[in-house]
């Protein structure tokens, strides 16, 4: 027997108490943990969904930048339109590598009164120019299958492309007609607008999926804004901070335009979550302070209750430093526990976590949220150790302190 | 007693005196002792006599308020807690009234718990053995709770013979036991002292119990009243003379 072993009998003494404790250290670890995890995992969410964007630099519309970080990858009915000669205007600048336009516009799904989905009475449709759009983002490809052999982008004015998850709720497939009322602008009614489904792109993982992706020009016209677009993507040669001041402040000159880096948007989205991660932090704490109390009080509490067994050891030969060493690692021992048990209960309910998160701040990132890595892991570990190293140090020092004379007169009484 | 017999302890005109208050309480006072080798001293006295208090000070728990004290020919006065200790370690075995068994650790683990501070290694052989002394060799898988009030005495005995100590100071350690199992435990000290030769200093409210010594004290008052010595010791001294 040794003195690990002896820590963990004397813990296991009263199991209701040690269980407890640990749990409250493991709650507070499950906490931490989720945390770190969730500023990774949105941290990689975020780069990975503006990665896939395809352009390192939009121009759109002047308007609230929070709305325009998030169009881009949730969507939205509040749209701002630039006029469509800004493109004339910012293709010959010899910065830009290559240009995409892109026009949105928000329709309403054919029949979804009928299915009383509310929530998805609305469908985007997105008017690319395919050549320049598939330069910007090679990734996109066709579904193949039956039903969906033979994809292809559109070459007509009739004819669309589906994301996968538009045309999984659609219900449609190659070949297929697709059916939407479009309210043109400066029209009070909406006219029924009918496509040929000449493609359905593979899973991105993107708002792509959710999108319907129909020639440019036609888009321009069933929303009658010959004359707008929604987004200008680009690429440029030098993507540096010095290059990029340079390209914004040679196009904010535009009245009507704003220059918004990618990298931009990453902040903005970081900035949206950060009250709730200030939040989340607090609660962190107070859960961590909680658990060191807890643990605190239970082990002084164990102390108390062997005063009269640390005379006893002390009588038989146990120095200060045993007696520290031993309640010490008892700290230790709970502390250590409550970080697997924590750590466990993280991982086993990230998925939960997610969906609580996703639910709480949904801005439109894809992905997984909660990237829980060996390192977030080991520092949880590393911190419970600390927890545990400062937490046993005054009921380790308390029971070191007693007199043997005093703890043995002490537990007889 | 003769200046060549071997003193384990020896005591001049030892003090422990308390503050209560504004009250000096003098549960120790000016007391001369010496233990040798392979004697069984049994310390008799009323309540509030000092027997626990001078059992505490032979034993280096508590430090003497005055007077003199050698453990093992060395003076103990002004030391710290930890150099109390080491004097302590391997030369001093206890056995207290309650019997302080973990209650998590089988007989065997009990019995071995000193020698996780010696840092020693544990042989189960040895371990064994000195259960065999205290004759619960197949009690050592057992759990405290396991066993009746004797013998969870008896493993206490067991664990402070483990360090193989010089003296064995035993405070009240019937008071929790009925007569046959008091009278069990005197039995195995007067074994220890004849058959090893351990020194052992009990202090028991029973006198009939404590007449089975080689040599009675009697406090009263924190002083010694009464010194009985019994044919064996003064054929010890002789010896050793």
């Amino acid at each position: 027997m040794r003195f690990l072993s002896l820590a963990l009998k004397n813990l296991l003494r009263r199991p209701v108490r040690t269980i407890l404790t640990t749990a409250g250290v493991a709650l507070a670890v499950a906490v931490a943990v989720s945390l770190a995890g969730f500023n990774l995992g949105y941290r990689r969410a975020i780069e990975r969904s503006i990665d896939r964007l395809g352009f390192q630099v939009m121009i759109m519309a002047k308007g609230c930048p929070y709305e325009a970080a998030t169009m881009m990858l949730k969507g939205g009915t509040g749209l701002l339109y630039l006029p469509s000669d800004t493109y004339d205007q910012v293709r010959s600048d010899p910065e830009i590598a290559s240009i995409t336009s892109i026009f949105i516009g928000i329709a309403e799904r054919e029949a979804s009164s009928i299915r009383g989905d509310s929530s998805n009475a609305f469908a985007v449709l997105t008017g690319v120019e395919p050549k320049s759009l598939t330069e910007m983002k090679p990734w996109l490809e066709f579904q193949t299958g039956a039903g969906f052999d033979g994809g292809r982008w559109f070459s007509r004015p009739d004819e669309v492309v589906m994301g996968y998850e538009a045309a999984t709720y659609e219900q449609r497939k190659v070949g297929d007609t697709y059916m939407v009322n479009v309210s043109p602008y400066g029209s009070s009614g909406s006219v029924l607008k009918e496509f040929k489904i000449v493609g359905v792109l593979k899973r991105t993982g993107t708002q792509d999926d959710g999108t319907v992706f129909l020639p440019i020009k036609t888009a321009q016209s069933i929303f009658n804004r010959p004359d707008h677009l929604t987004i200008l993507g680009m690429k440029l040669r030098h993507f540096s901070g010095a290059s990029l001041q340079e390209f914004e402040s040679r196009w904010a000159k535009l009245p009507e335009v704003q220059v918004v880096s990618l990298q931009q948007v990453k902040s903005t989205l970081v900035m949206l979550v950060g009250t709730a991660q200030v939040m989340i932090v607090a609660v962190t704490v107070i859960a961590i302070l909680v658990a060191v109390i807890g643990v605190i009080n239970t082990i002084l509490m164990s102390v108390y209750e062997r005063t009269g067994e640390i005379g006893v050891m002390k009588a038989l030969g146990a120095f200060r430093g045993d007696v520290f060493q031993l309640i010490w690692l008892e700290t230790l021992m709970v502390c250590v526990a409550g970080a697997v048990a924590g750590s466990a209960l993280a991982l086993g309910g990230s998925r939960l976590t997610e969906g609580a998160i996703k639910a709480l701040i949904n801005i439109g990132i894809q992905g997984s949220l909660v990237t829980i890595t060996w390192p977030v892991l080991l520092g949880a570990f590393g911190g419970a150790a600390v927890v545990g190293f400062f937490a046993g140090l005054y009921p380790a020092w308390r029971a070191a302190s007693m007199l043997p004379v005093d703890a043995i007169r002490e537990g007889i009484g | 007693m003769d200046n060549r017999t071997p003193r384990l302890i020896e005591a001049r005109d030892l003090k422990r005196y308390y503050q209560r208050g504004s009250e000096t309480v003098k549960a120790v006072d000016g007391i001369d002792l010496e233990i040798i080798a392979g004697e069984m001293v049994s310390v008799l006295g009323p309540s509030g006599s000092g027997k626990t208090t001078l059992l505490h000070l032979l034993s280096c728990l508590d430090s003497p308020t005055g007077g003199t004290l050698m453990i093992n020919q060395r003076s103990v006065s002004g030391l710290k807690e930890d150099e109390l200790t080491s004097v302590r370690r391997g030369f001093l075995g206890f056995v207290f009234q309650r019997f302080y068994l973990l209650p998590t650790l089988s007989v065997a683990e009990n019995v071995e718990l000193p020698l996780i501070f010696y840092r020693r290694a544990v042989s189960r052989r040895e371990t064994l053995d000195v259960l065999r002394r205290v004759n619960l060799e197949d009690r050592a898988a057992h759990m405290p709770n396991q066993l009746s009030g004797g013998e969870m005495q008896r493993v206490a005995i067991a664990r402070a013979l483990i360090t193989s100590p010089k003296i064995l100071i035993a405070d009240e350690p019937t008071g929790n036991l009925d007569t046959e199992n008091g009278i069990a435990v005197f039995d195995l000290f007067r074994a220890l002292v004849e058959e090893q030769g351990i020194s052992v200093v009990v202090t028991s409210h029973n006198v009939r119990l404590g007449y089975r010594a080689d040599r009675i004290i009697t406090l009263a008052d924190g002083k010694i009243t009464r010194e009985q010595k019994g044919p064996r010791l003064m054929q010890l001294l002789r010896i050793t003379a």
